[in-house]
């Protein structure tokens, strides 16, 4: 009897499993049966601060021009947007259209995520009108999501600091062992001796001659204009273990010993590793576009120029081209949708301005970024034509699927390096075989 | 006999009536749960055990590929790093958490004025969030600013990288951990202690025992099922710790260093968290759980077999 009972329970529910699973799949009957007049599109971005009331004008904006469209909005701080993504998509019910990340293009595209949208590319918009489309290329020539606006990488230095030290600002002309000499000039101790001085303490720093962190804003542009880097042109192979490495490695290692850049564990004195900038305790920062804001916010006298030359002349601009990705598993009646969306964003005068004002990324379309609108905006007029210069030699972080996971295993192993625990060949050849593994594991099968 | 059996049946069968009328009744009751059971915990423990046999990378379908998930994870150096640092971790929390905890309850478990204000006082870092305590930390702990390294150096000594150093990071986090812990053990324990009967301890000072000897031979057996409750818990806890690990070590800001330096700080959990949703490795993040549950049913099981030789329950 005991059976029965129990047999009835699992009858009853598995009765309200199907039951509810019924009632979600009725509701997008109905969703679909309705759409031939209206659309309903889910559009997914991540918050940052005061860009979320914009982005709903726009969303507006959109709407009314499009009375066909409605668009519901999901929208969460950063890293719960994308953990919430992740599991959508694994729902099949993720956004139609979402805001990814620069860095996390390739996630979706190569784990077929992201629609493919090079036929609409070739169909709507003249390629040639905006910036960044290619950031978002793969090696076939296939475009998987179309820059919502840009990140570019500059050299920011601290005006008030070099006139202090009385040496000339950085210009277009500098290499990057020029650019450390002067860092030293620019170093000052906690007794007020400068690195180039006689009995500077480089263990205690007040002023760094220039702040270093990470990828972005640290080893990628160094590593890339020596000539180095991590993936080969087909993203798929290490390079690591190079001549060219080694050199940028030493360039980095033997700046943070002389205590002119900021090692890692000198940032852990910081609220934040992007502050030693912004609070006037570094000279210069590579800095994406976006740095802008809190340099402004804090008030230093400062101004950008291009990044500096390497030892052969070559020269790297770190790029993030923040995303508009469509879903592939999207009706292609949503897809349509939001591929509208995404048309508008990018080719609206009105919608680019808009986004140009808040001052958080350089617009996509190039006729607003080289504009007064752009580069004139606001109290602190610095040069700004220097990001829009550096597209001439931009490249992207190597950004592939698996890019946060071979990012943690080089950070792991150059940070070693970094802080003199390991030499810099041990480092590099770890790191070699550490993200040689992970993308084994992921392209070869 | 097959008489018998037949003249028995309509009996049995209008007792069973009876009874499954109740039992629907208690089914009812209990279904909120049970629905809530299988729905949220059978069904995702049966996926996740799937998954720990499959390649799944969340977007894509999983696909079946047996026990490599698992021998890939005996190999794998930062596993094992993980699972040395989950253990070093929760031998120096379990046992400095309890103790402490146990010494705060019978300090504020006097009869004395303004005893109030100390236990609150001790209760408020359990109610803080992770984010409020990691600067509460960084006054202290900050290379540079922080109050440790001021004493130091104050007293001759050289300033410490506490967040920063692959030796002391395990020791830092247990410190800050037991800091904000305490408090929730020492309230149950404060409970444990109220039921001790007073006349006990009279009985056993005019038996002559001193302070001492009250509480080892009368408050310890007496509080031994709730020291024992604590132990489990603090176990469970320690073992699953994530939060903490993963606020107080991604660089204020940069997640992807969470674990660091050099993974002196990962732990089986937020190694799980990373191959699961940074790296999308849900299948290999899925076997990590099903390793991690079974070291803690082991250890769990130990601990209740263990617990008959000093668990004192009152009949």
């Amino acid at each position: 009897m005991k059976y029965s009972q129990k047999f009835g329970l699992l009858l009853l529910l598995s009765l309200i499993l199907a039951f509810s699973m019924a009632g979600c799949s009725n509701e997008s009957d109905a969703d679909s049966e309705n759409s031939d007049e209206q659309v309903e599109i889910k559009l997914g971005y991540y918050s940052s601060g005061s860009a979320d009331e914009k982005m709903e004008e726009l969303i507006d904006q959109f709407e009314e021009k499009h009375p066909n469209i409605k668009v519901t909005t999901q929208n969460a701080p950063y890293s719960q947007f994308f953990q919430k993504l992740d599991t959508q998509i694994a729902g099949n019910n993720a956004p139609d259209v979402w805001l990814s990340d620069g860095v996390l293009v390739s996630k979706y595209a190569e784990r077929g995520a992201a629609k493919d949208v090079t036929g609409w590319i070739e169909r709507d918009l003249n390629k040639d009108e905006y910036y960044g489309l290619d950031f978002n290329k793969d090696a076939s020539g296939k475009y998987f999501a179309v820059p919502q606006g840009i990140q570019i990488g500059a050299l920011f230095y601290n005006k008030d600091m070099f006139d202090e030290a009385g040496v000339d600002y950085p210009d277009d002309t500098w290499t990057w062992d020029q650019l450390q000499e002067t860092a030293a000039q620019l170093t000052i101790d906690a007794n007020g001796k400068r690195a180039t001085d006689d009995g500077f303490n480089s263990e205690a720093v007040n002023q760094y001659g220039m702040t270093f962190f990470n990828i972005t804003e640290g080893w990628m542009p160094v590593l890339k204009s020596f000539g180095g880097g991590v993936l080969d042109e087909e993203l798929k192979n290490s390079v690591i273990d190079s001549e060219e490495n080694k050199k940028a490695m030493e360039w980095i290692v033997d700046g943070m010993q002389k205590g002119v850049l900021t090692d890692p564990s000198d940032l852990q004195s910081f609220q934040s590793p992007m502050s030693p900038f912004p609070s006037g305790t570094a000279a210069m920062r590579i800095g994406i576009y976006a740095r802008v804001l809190a340099a402004n916010e804090t008030g230093i006298n400062y101004d950008v120029t291009v990044l500096p030359k390497g030892p052969d002349g070559k020269r790297f601009a770190p790029v993030i081209a923040n995303s508009w990705i469509v879903n592939n598993n999207s009706s292609d009646e949503k897809a349509e949708a939001a591929w509208e969306w995404v048309k508008f964003w990018v080719t609206e005068d009105e919608v680019q301005k808009e986004w140009a004002e808040l001052g958080e990324a350089v617009p996509v379309k190039k006729s607003v970024a080289n504009s007064d609108l752009f580069l004139n905006s606001g109290d602190n007029t610095i040069n700004k034509q220097a990001f829009l210069d550096s597209f001439e030699f931009a490249g992207t972080l190597d950004t592939n699927a698996v890019w946060s996971e071979w990012l943690q295993k080089f950070n792991d192993n150059i940070n070693r390096a970094f802080l003199n625990e390991t030499s810099i060949e041990e480092a590099l050849q770890q790191a070699d075989k550490e993200v040689k593994k992970v993308l084994d594991d992921f392209y070869k099968e | 006999m097959p008489k018998l059996v037949d003249r028995v049946k309509p009996l049995k069968n209008r007792k069973r009536k009876k009874l499954s009328a109740e039992g629907r009744w208690g089914f009812l009751m209990v279904s909120p749960y049970l629905i809530q059971f299988v729905v949220f915990l059978s069904f995702p423990l049966a996926a996740s055990l799937y998954f720990s046999f499959s390649k799944y990378d969340m977007l894509n379908a999983p696909k079946w590929i047996g026990v490599e998930n698992y021998t890939t994870l005996i190999q794998d150096p930062v596993f094992h790093k993980a699972l040395w640092n989950t253990f070093y971790f929760t031998i120096l929390f379990v046992p400095a958490q309890t103790i402490l905890a146990l010494v705060l309850a019978v300090a504020l478990n006097q009869s004395l004025k303004g005893l109030k204000f100390f236990r609150i006082a001790h209760f408020i870092p359990v109610i803080c969030s992770w984010t409020v305590v990691l600067y509460v930390a960084d006054a202290i702990l900050n290379p540079r600013f922080g109050l440790a390294n001021t004493i130091l150096v104050k007293l001759g000594n050289n300033p410490q990288p506490w967040l920063s150093d692959e030796a002391l990071i395990i020791p830092v986090l247990v410190a800050v951990a037991v800091w904000k812990g305490v408090g929730y053990m020492m309230i149950i324990f404060l409970a444990g202690l109220q039921n001790v009967p007073e006349d006990l301890y009279e009985a056993a000072e005019i038996e002559g025992a001193g302070v001492w000897k009250k509480f080892r031979h009368v408050t310890v057996p007496l509080i031994s099922g709730t020291t024992f409750l604590v132990l489990v818990l603090t176990t469970i806890t320690t073992f699953q710790s994530f939060e903490q690990i993963y606020v107080m070590t991604s660089h204020l800001g940069d997640v992807t260093s969470a674990g660091g330096p050099n993974n002196a700080s990962m732990v089986l959990m937020l190694y799980l968290f990373q191959q699961g949703f940074s790296f999308l490795k849900m299948g290999y993040a899925s076997a990590i759980a099903w390793v991690l549950f079974i070291i803690l049913f082991g250890i769990t099981m130990i601990q209740l077999k263990l617990q008959k030789k000093w668990v004192y329950y009152e009949k």
